[in-house]
């Protein structure tokens, strides 16, 4: 057991690496690690994150968490001397590492510099963010030459502040900087002693993961009020006559079946439908149980609500308009307008990304329709979810949408 | 939230790590490769992810290679799939390719680069990531391998889609090739965000090239968080004859596709890069002139 050292901060790229190892989803795991200077062993399943891990398995509650998907800092943590999010962490990926907690930076009876300035500076405010803070502004002035005053609101833009306090706490950053220009001192509370888990809820045992009830399915399609998340307006050319391509999208099964990812589960009368649709994109990947109801059909023109849910608690909706129109040269212009409403955590990976998924969808349709006109069956082997048509179409249930995102980055 | 159940697997060598991949079946999500896990944690935290199985590849030695190398003619950067993001941003050598060093400060926050890494950020491919932008801009090489062996793609190829790249499921991304930047040749890089780290409304990255005579030889210009795909465009004879502004604003109506969103519309992301592209065009050609002379001095 050895006081740790004021590690540079590159420290991580040479630590070496830990041994191979292999854990089953519910298995718990041993790993051994370095808190605050006293060595300790946590059991823990993979799934586990190092925040949950310090605060549960070994009582350090000082390291916060808010929206544990790593966009507001409160749980950042040193690892082998340089700051990182504790929520993007498994605690079975700190084999062997060093970490450094709020507790570690100072105690009671002897704070560290940026302690007592975040106290001089009345940054401490209601002292949610304070721990994620501290130490990231530990990571900024460890080792670091110099930081411009002016500097400070991008470089603490990493922890975010939920009373807005930032002036006290950038004063005070400054003017630890200031006293100490050539790094701050090493964290002061870091040496052996007995961490003991401070109770809460016992870890999971194998097996007692209970599993996700799916929502009830609905028998009708309720598009909310108000402004859609997004709109999709697309049109593509296909090599095929209009009398082809409508048969296709005229008939439910042979529709269904051009919709990548999309799987049609029970016919309901009047014209209902419902699905299953999945959207993969990256290491995204969710399914939709949903609803597909054709409202209104004239000439080559249609019209359907969608909406889907899928078990995280996401839903969508859509109000897609489907329209087929010849070509002077014998082929036909399918276009496809959509009105998506995106809810629940889907919803948070908007951003435009889901206009662009959606119409890259379409494009995949609309070959597969393309495709069933010309041979009269579905391509061949179902059309693969890389990307589900969602919205679109008209389609299904389940649909859609896609999109996500991923807050960032690391991108 | 926390991120649901998976199985867990680091292992020491490159062939094992392909071996775990390849080990998905039918519906069974395969496995997902685990190198920073800054965009592939939060994405299991909000559930939009259920892998059986993530594949740590940090125990991988190989993967680790951070060096200049000598290809022909020039040199590049080689940059290891487990090499953090802070490492490259902090390193001597990383001064061969400055665009690299321009573009870090803007990749997500301190804390994340401290985990983040290089290879991952072009892996995981977002539309608006900054990395992308700078591979796709100097045309750098990515190396994959997979059960059929390894392969090298150019970055013009490898960005499908959103999120979508030339390395399938059971691939990983081995390292990638910056070429270094040469005598002559000058960068800029801007983004605008609503907050500084987080994702980009719009943003370019540049780069010039001036010959012997002093003019421009060569221009490239690549947009990101505008379509979903990094877009790269050679600006050549826009950057030699034409007002840059005025260009620009028009390439813009050309390759900025992607859909407005609560944070802007089309119209204002169009407006940012054509705004964002003149000015780095104009500071690339800058600092293109002041590398000529340098060199000749």
């Amino acid at each position: 057991m050895s006081a740790p050292s004021h590690t540079p901060a590159h420290h991580a790229a040479t630590r070496p690496a830990p041994r191979a190892t292999k854990v089953a989803a519910h298995e718990r795991v041993e790993i051994d690690m370095t808190v605050n200077g006293s060595e300790v062993t946590l059991r823990v399943p993979p799934r586990v994150h190092l925040a949950d891990a310090l605060r549960e398995q070994l009582g350090l509650t000082g390291t916060h968490l808010g929206c544990e998907h790593g966009v507001c800092g409160m749980c950042t943590v040193l690892v082998d001397g340089a700051a990182a999010r504790a929520c993007l962490l498994f605690a079975v990926q700190c084999e062997g590492a060093e970490i450094v907690t709020v507790e570690g930076l100072g105690s009671q009876e002897d704070q560290h510099p940026l302690q007592r300035a975040f106290s001089a500076h009345h940054g401490l405010q209601c002292g949610f963010c304070t721990p994620g803070m501290l130490m990231s502004s530990y990571d900024l002035l460890a080792g670091c030459a110099s930081v411009e005053p002016e500097d400070l609101p991008v470089e603490m833009s990493g922890v975010l502040c939920r009373c807005t306090g930032y002036r006290g706490i950038l004063a005070a950053v400054a003017d630890v900087a200031a006293e100490h220009p050539d790094g701050v001192p090493a964290p002061r509370n870091c040496r052996p002693r007995t961490l003991v888990g401070r109770g809460g809820p016992a870890p999971a045992r194998a097996g007692d993961a209970v599993p996700e009830a799916r929502p009830p399915a609905p028998v009708e399609v309720r598009l909310p009020s108000g402004a859609p998340s997004a709109t999709v307006e697309v049109r593509t050319e296909l090599g095929v006559p209009v009398e082809k391509a409508w048969e296709v999208l005229d008939d439910f099964h042979r529709l269904a079946a051009c919709l990548p990812g999309a799987e049609l589960v029970e016919v309901l009368g009047d014209d209902r439908y419902r699905g299953r649709a999945t959207v993969a994109l990256g290491p995204v990947k969710l399914t939709f149980d949903g609803l597909a109801h054709v409202v209104e059909r004239e000439g080559r023109r249609m019209r359907v609500l969608a909406q889907g849910a899928d078990t995280g608690g996401s839903t969508t909706q859509a109000d897609i308009r489907l329209r087929a129109e010849p070509t002077e040269a014998g082929g036909t212009v399918l276009q496809a307008d959509a009105a998506l409403f995106l809810s629940g955590r889907i919803a948070q990976f908007g951003r435009a990304l889901a206009g662009d998924v959606s119409r890259r969808m379409f494009e995949q349709f609309a070959r597969a329709v393309e495709e069933n006109a010309r041979t009269g069956r579905a391509p061949a082997g179902p059309v693969k979810p890389t990307s589900a048509l969602a919205l679109l179409a008209g389609v299904i249930a389940a649909r859609l949408r896609a999109v996500v995102r991923r807050i960032r980055r690391s991108r | 939230m926390k991120a649901p159940p998976f199985a867990y697997v680091r292992p020491a060598t490159l062939d094992d790590v392909i071996a775990e991949l390849a080990g998905g079946t039918g519906d069974v999500p395969s496995g997902k490769v685990l190198a920073g896990g800054q965009s592939l944690v939060p994405v299991l935290a909000m559930r939009l992810g259920r892998p059986a199985t993530l594949v740590d590849i940090n125990s991988v030695a190989e993967l680790h290679g951070f060096e200049a190398i000598d290809g022909t003619g020039a040199g590049a950067l080689r940059i290891g799939a487990a090499v953090r993001q802070r490492t490259v941003e902090r390193a001597d050598v990383t001064r061969a390719v400055p665009l690299i060093g321009m573009a870090m400060p803007f990749v997500g926050h301190r804390e994340l680069r401290s985990r983040g890494t290089v290879v991952g950020s072009l892996a995981h491919a977002d539309p608006a990531a900054e990395l992308p932008a700078v591979a796709a801009c100097l045309d750098a090489t990515i190396e994959v391998a997979g059960p059929a062996g390894r392969r090298r793609v150019p970055a013009g190829d490898f960005f499908a889609g959103a999120m979508t790249t030339g390395a399938g499921p059971e691939d990983v991304v081995v390292s990638v090739d910056f070429p270094a930047a040469r005598p002559g040749e000058g960068f800029g890089f801007a983004e605008i965000a609503r907050r500084h780290g987080d994702f980009a409304l719009a943003g370019v990255a540049a780069k010039v090239r001036v010959g012997g005579d002093g003019a421009v030889a060569q221009a490239r210009l690549t947009g990101f968080g505008i379509s979903d795909r990094p877009v790269t465009r050679d600006v050549t004879d826009l950057v030699r004859e034409r007002d840059l502004r005025e260009a620009m604003t028009e390439l813009a109506a050309e390759v900025v596709d992607t859909a407005g969103d609560a944070h802007g519309s089309t119209g204002y992301r169009r407006r940012l890069f054509g705004v964002l592209a003149a000015r780095e065009l104009a500071k690339a050609r800058g600092r293109a002139h002041t590398s000529a002379e340098e060199a000749t001095r």
